[in-house]
């Protein structure tokens, strides 16, 4: 699934027609686009190393270090595309993560 | 209740039947909270063309951020300084997620109630290890939310409650979720 909010919809100054797809340099950045996970008094933390885990497959040791990230404001889980990033923050949503998605500065 | 134990590919506990009656009502009351409609739709037909474009630009019920303060948590904003990129994103993805949601409250509470009010023990596989999880933090966030746990200092408030507090009986269940969710994880 692809989201083209900025652009659906949209008719120029001068009439022309609305583009219905993603600018091409975003779209040919290799990774743009982040997943954050934020620290909140609920999930536990056995439970947010556990998602961690099973979700990105990542070593236990990186789990839990993303997870004491998180305990401290945000930690970043995932880059990549827009569409692979949504999967991941609908992914965290279904765990009952608090998951936003963001571009990177870079 | 006794902490999860496995065995092999089955992780069991024993519930009394009151932690099983409990344990259904919270559960229904999920499934409730999941099956409530958004903001419906104007029902009457349009007068006239302009009104029919009004209600066609009106936020479609899973688009719109829900007025439930429970909901809102379980469907957070995935684009929070994004406000049209946050609804297009629920437009796309929150009925498939609220579904899923609902199908998981509604096999757990199917496994819950087979235990015949406790007196079999309550078995789930490895296979449904993870649906389990995923409810039971649905059900402490419901929780939390009724608590007003927003943050780590209402948290350590909400644990040191003194028994003649109102809220006192919510937040021993809170703490018997977070028990079973926690004894859940390590017998994995």
């Amino acid at each position: 699934m692809v989201l083209v909010p900025e652009t659906s919809g949209t008719v120029t100054p001068a009439g022309g027609t609305a583009v219905e797809e993603r600018p091409l340099d975003e779209a040919l950045t290799q990774t743009p686009w982040i997943t954050i996970v934020w620290d909140d008094p609920v999930n536990l933390m056995s439970y947010v190393t556990h998602v961690f885990e099973t979700y990105f497959g990542y070593p236990k040791a990186k789990a839990h270090k993303l997870m004491m990230l998180h305990t401290g404001g945000k930690a970043v889980v995932s880059s990549g595309t827009r569409e692979e990033m949504e999967r991941d923050v609908t992914a965290m949503h279904e765990y009952g993560l608090w998951a936003t998605l963001d571009k990177t500065d870079a | 209740m006794r902490k999860f134990r496995r065995r092999g590919r089955v992780i069991s506990t024993r519930l009394s039947a009151y932690e099983v009656t409990l344990l259904a009502s919270l559960l229904t009351e999920l499934i409730d909270a999941l099956s409530q409609e958004g903001p419906s739709r104007p029902g009457p037909q349009p007068a006239d063309a302009f009104e029919e474009l009004a209600q066609e630009l009106e936020p479609s019920a899973e688009e719109a951020v829900p007025e439930d303060p429970v909901l809102q948590r379980l469907f957070p904003s995935a684009y929070p300084d994004d406000p049209v990129a946050a609804a297009e994103f629920r437009r796309f993805t929150q009925r498939d997620l609220r579904t899923k949601k609902l199908d998981e409250a509604r096999l757990v509470l199917d496994q819950v109630l087979q235990t015949a009010g406790g007196a079999h023990d309550l078995r789930i596989t490895l296979n449904d290890a993870d649906v389990w999880l995923r409810t039971l933090t649905s059900l402490r966030l419901a929780v939390a939310v009724r608590l007003g746990i927003r943050d780590a200092a209402a948290a350590d408030a909400v644990s040191g409650l003194d028994e003649s507090d109102p809220r006192a009986f919510l937040a021993s269940v809170y703490d018997w979720l977070g028990f079973a969710e926690e004894t859940l994880v390590l017998a994995l």
